[in-house]
């Protein structure tokens, strides 16, 4: 029995759990303390980079130069829901809730199937702003969700013996699908046409990964990195997700409280 | 400064009083470069990304949780900005992307006044193979290699799971030491 690289590289860097075992091992077998010799002796080229000094000034000059550009803080996630215009929000929904459980049971009988739909009405307490924002909170967090999903596909590891075990994400992403669905159709009735192409976009990548094996090859697995990294997804998500959060924070707030 | 200070220094920033960032920002900075120097190794990458991450930690400051280390917080700012500013660069390479040049001869059994050069090839070489990796494998290396942290600690802080944050190291570890073979 021999020792895997990866193995190997959890020995040197010490996190290893048996590693006394791996000693005795390398003590005995010259296949494997090759391996390792190897292994140690390119990451010993691998040295500490010698960055430039930054004295006790740093600090200050770092200060200097964004005193001017500090953005607007955003609120703790408590506090979102306190403001007036998501208390609105909340309680415009609960108002269409009610209002549609009453017309479903005053409704006469309908026998065609209905496709749901999603209706915006007007209402005092709503503006389009909340709405906006609402959106916009909501795709943003969708985004960090989806893009985390993403990283585990293309950071899974597998070998020709034992490929990757890719279910766990699968399912994950099976629920980003619906969700993302979603979004992209309220996007699209929003008007907001760049977000919605790369909801789209990342629909059909989502899809592709959830209709795929659940074991990967690395023959796979290089497949998946190279069809995310030819859509720059992960990049295009990534900063459409920065940019939503500075749009939503953008959106003035519609009433203030004293 | 004593910790009671440090939590009302803290405290005080996160209620927008830019004196108090201010304290933040000049104790923090020079780890913050150190640390995203070690990750991008350029100094102008480096200076943007200690920039930025402030820039992020003072929008999000309202989110953090006064119990936390504000130092760790920090870290991670600072260590996903440093991967958000390699995928920049990494994409920007890509479109002219030069191979690593695997003709180059082999320095072996060199004489001393030839093991300088030889160390300056190196280093160049160990500069290629860096950038040649992906910029998540880059950043789980140099966390692990250079800053010591655990592998779940690389999860926590570029949110990976652990299984992930691994196997960015082991894909980053297997590349330089292909491409670093010849002269181990």
């Amino acid at each position: 029995m021999h020792y895997t690289e990866d193995e190997l590289i959890l020995y040197y860097y010490g996190e290893h759990r048996r590693r006394d075992r791996v000693d005795q091992h390398l003590a005995g077998c010259a296949s494997c303390r090759e391996v390792y010799r190897s292994l140690a002796a390119a990451l010993a080229l691998v040295a500490d980079p010698e960055g430039p000094e930054r004295g006790e000034q740093y600090g200050l000059e770092v200060w200097q130069r964004i005193r001017h550009q500090l953005p607007e803080q955003e609120a703790p996630w408590w506090a979102v829901w306190t403001r007036p215009s998501r208390l609105a929000f909340a309680g415009a929904a609960a108002v269409l809730v009610i209002a549609a459980f009453i017309a479903g049971r005053t409704w006469p009988g309908a026998t065609d199937p209905v496709q749901p739909t999603v209706a915006v009405a007007p209402h005092a307490g709503i503006g389009a702003d909340a709405g906006e924002r609402v959106r916009l909170a909501a795709v943003g967090d969708h985004l960090e969700q989806s893009e985390r999903v993403l990283l585990e596909f293309a950071n899974a590891y597998g070998t020709a013996d034992q490929p990757a075990d890719v279910s766990a994400q699968q399912q994950w992403a099976t629920d980003l699908i619906s969700a993302n669905r979603l979004y992209r159709d309220a996007s699209t009735a929003a008007g907001d046409e760049p977000v919605a192409a790369v909801l789209d976009e990342l629909e059909r990548n989502l899809l592709e990964l959830v209709h795929g094996p659940a074991t990967l090859t690395p023959h796979d697995l290089e497949q998946v990195r190279l069809r995310l990294d030819a859509a720059a997804l992960l990049f295009r998500v990534r900063v459409l997700s920065e940019e939503l959060r500075e749009r939503e924070l953008d959106i003035p707030i519609a009433r203030k409280t004293i | 400064m004593d910790a009671s200070d440090a939590a009302a220094v803290l405290s005080r920033a996160q209620q927008g009083d830019g004196e108090a960032f201010r304290v933040l920002v000049e104790r923090h900075s020079r780890r913050a470069f150190q640390l995203a120097f070690r990750m991008t190794r350029n100094e102008q990458d480096a200076e943007d990304v200690v920039q930025e991450s402030f820039l992020r930690a003072y929008r999000q400051l309202g989110r953090f949780e006064a119990r936390a280390n504000f130092a760790t917080w920090l870290h991670r700012i600072v260590a996903n900005c440093a991967v958000d500013v390699m995928r920049t660069r990494h994409a920007r390479q890509q479109r002219v992307s030069d191979p690593l040049d695997e003709s180059a001869p082999l320095p072996v059994d060199a004489p001393d006044p030839q093991r300088l050069a030889e160390s300056t090839e190196v280093r160049e070489r160990v500069d290629e193979a860096l950038a040649a990796l992906s910029p998540l494998e880059r950043a789980a290396f140099a966390l692990r290699h250079h800053e010591g942290r655990s592998i779940e600690e690389i999860g926590r802080t570029l949110g990976l799971g652990t299984s992930a944050s691994k196997h960015a190291v082991f894909r980053a570890v297997k590349k330089l030491r292909l491409a670093l073979n010849r002269y181990a």
